[in-house]
């Protein structure tokens, strides 16, 4: 009997990390679905890639413009055609070309992905934690404070929301933290909601009344036994959220009320194709910026939506 | 059949959702930077011409007053006059002829997302897990990720300057005088039997409406297949296959009419987001609608204008979402409880 149990615990110990992990329904059902992997390494490489180029490359070095060449002529390696371009990848000096103030556009549009990896995260991780807060207060206490924090919500959800942006930005001003601290406010709203609805059915449940009755504060109650069982919901909307994120951004800067002049991200490259480029044809300063901007939100929305088909055994039942 | 008390809690419910987004709206002005009398009296104006501004349009009254007053001017459909764009014109008369130009782009846009999304989603979910089927699924999942100011520029460098098959800006070929009678370039063609100005107009209209309707077609054909997957198991399908019934019959006699309830919902959900996308997209294509002249107005800081935009935006989205609950109670009548 001895030996049983102490064969299984050294199994139980044997087993890797990855085993243990394969184990959670939720992860096999992820890791088994092609897309979501697909999503996560695309999400991967932008993030090396935002790290590669926080630590090696220099934003003021990349603002830098060098007078007296011609830039507006020089394409993907110095051709302004897709097929010169590929011909000359080999010997490629600037594989994206250059842009109008002849900066190469390959090591902006890759220190873009720190920006909007850096911004993206920001955004997310702030309208998550006043979504969750809002959310879960208003589960918990009903009433007035309930109708309160959700018709306020109510209000920010009637507005389609890069237009909300627009108005915040309109009474902020114009700046990327700006954007950033707009667009927060724009999301909070659907991760309180969806917080809510999570925490009202964890609230249900009788485990919550029998930590009351031992005497367990508030605090207590929605810290360590609400906010932790609603976890799943609140994962999968910030991730399905995070690519909408950094579109919205991408957009606001784009428009002109984001990131400034000189600042190398992506929608303000998109910004020199439409204005520059768009009818003497530089496809190039649209085509990688936006094609960075676009395999990014992909990955997001690829992992996004496999984690909720993983979380959701119904949605399994029926799509898959 | 939908109840009147339904309908009627429902109206009563948008009041104070209403009320909310006038007051954020009202807020834009009082928040934002700047003396508005400033802006409109211009930079070298006197301090006495600001003052006479500020006592006129009441900016020295009590902010309950002034909010007093701004309810009161938007029940009579009063929005103001604008400071900057067209100084002195009131904001209602403006957007009279803007918005229609960004709402005949929104509708086309949705009609390209239903007539491809509708039909992609059906074959992908008859063809469930087929190549067909996951390349429609990964497909949809790109359209909601590709932003359309880049969609916009690709597709006119690639069909516009390059091929030349279709224009690059604006609503109507040079050699025509738009028409204005309602507004949509479209109609009042018709409306007026210029037949071959609706074709130039449609075909300005052609680029536009297929980059703000792929994220429409995306959601839409997501949608229609996962709700025609669930349909085409129910009991009431087996049940007209088993009298005998065709496969094709049954899939759009009982399967599809049944699975366009949720797609419904969509539609109308999605309507807000492409008023959204029309504020990129008329940028891009130079379109002088309503979502261009807010990007216009912001940067200009002429906030009558931006209020009276934000506002017809927020009341539209939120009328639009009513009806789409309506509809599907309707469609549906166990929603109500």
């Amino acid at each position: 009997m001895s030996t049983e149990t102490e064969t299984a615990a050294e199994e139980r110990a044997s087993r890797s990390l990855l085993d243990r992990l394969r184990a959670s329904p939720f992860l096999s059902e992820l890791l088994s679905n092609r897309l979501a992997v697909f999503g996560l390494t695309l999400i991967v490489t932008m993030a090396v890639m935002a790290v590669y180029a926080r630590l090696f490359l220099d934003p003021e070095a990349l603002a830098h413009t060098e007078l007296g060449t011609n830039p507006s002529l020089a394409g993907p390696c110095g051709d302004p055609t897709v097929l010169g371009a590929l011909q000359n990848f080999a010997s490629c000096q600037f594989p994206f070309g250059t842009d109008l103030q002849a900066r190469d556009l390959f090591l902006r549009t890759v220190y873009g992905a720190w920006l909007a990896m850096k911004y993206g995260t920001i955004i997310v991780v702030a309208s998550t934690t006043f979504g969750v807060g809002l959310g879960i207060i208003a589960a918990y206490y009903g009433g007035w404070i309930d109708n309160v924090i959700m018709r306020t919500m109510d209000v920010l959800l009637a507005f389609p929301s890069l237009l909300l942006a627009l108005a915040l930005v309109a009474i902020f001003g114009v700046g990327l933290w700006k954007a950033v601290i707009a667009l927060t406010l724009v999301y909070t709203p659907r991760f309180a909601r969806v917080v809510r609805g999570a925490a009202l059915k964890v609230l249900e449940d009788e485990y919550i009344d029998a930590t009351e009755a031992l005497g367990a504060r508030d605090g207590r109650v929605l810290l360590r036994h609400v906010l932790p069982n609603s976890l799943a919901p609140i994962t999968v909307q910030s991730t399905l959220n995070f690519g909408l994120a950094i579109i919205d951004l991408a957009a606001l800067s784009f428009l002109g009320f984001g990131a400034q002049a000189g600042t190398p991200s992506w929608g303000l490259m998109l910004t020199n194709g439409v204005d520059n480029g768009l009818l003497t044809g530089q496809w190039w300063w649209s085509f990688f910026p936006g094609l960075f901007l676009a395999v990014t939100v992909l990955g997001f929305n690829l992992l996004g939506d496999g984690m909720r088909d993983a979380l959701d055994p119904r949605m399994r039942e029926t799509v898959d | 059949m939908i109840s009147k008390r339904y309908i009627v809690k429902r109206l009563l419910l948008l009041i104070p959702v209403l009320l909310g987004v006038a007051t954020l709206v009202f807020s834009i002005l009082q928040l934002s930077p700047g003396n508005p009398a400033r802006v409109i009296a211009g930079e070298r104006a006197s301090e006495a011409a600001v003052r006479e501004i500020e006592r006129r349009l009441g900016l020295n009254d009590p902010i309950w007053v002034q909010y007093g007053r701004f309810l009161w001017d938007l029940l009579h459909l009063d929005l103001g006059e604008s400071y900057v764009y067209r100084r002195g014109q009131p904001v209602a008369g403006l957007l009279r002829w803007k918005f229609p130009i960004t709402m005949e782009l929104a509708v086309f846009g949705q009609l390209a997302g239903i007539l491809f999304g509708i039909p992609i989603g059906i074959i992908s979910a008859v063809k469930q897990d087929s190549l067909t089927d996951h390349l429609s699924r990964f497909g949809a999942l790109t359209g909601i990720s590709v932003p359309i100011f880049w969609s916009g520029p690709l597709l006119i460098l690639l069909f516009s300057v390059t091929l030349g098959w279709f224009p690059t800006s604006t609503r109507i070929g040079s050699e025509y005088t738009a028409p204005q009678v309602t507004g949509l370039l479209t109609v009042d063609t018709l409306l007026l039997g210029q037949y071959e100005a609706f074709i130039s107009a449609v075909h300005h209209l052609f680029l536009p409406s297929l980059v703000i309707g792929v994220y429409s077609m995306a959601l839409i054909s997501r949608m229609m297949r996962s709700s025609m997957l669930e349909v085409i198991r129910k009991d009431y399908i087996r049940t007209a296959r088993a009298k005998g019934q065709g496969a094709k019959i049954t899939l759009m006699k009982h399967g599809f009419r049944n699975a366009l309830i949720p797609v419904v919902t969509v539609i109308g959900i999605q309507f807000g987001s492409l008023l959204g996308g029309a504020v990129l997209t008329e940028t891009v294509f130079a379109i002088p609608g309503v979502g261009k002249l807010l990007v216009t107005v912001i940067q200009d800081g002429d906030y009558p204008v931006v209020q009276g935009i934000v506002l017809v935006f927020a009341v539209v989205f939120t009328l639009v979402n009513l009806l789409v609950d309506l509809t599907y109670s309707y469609l549906d009548p166990r929603i109500e409880q």
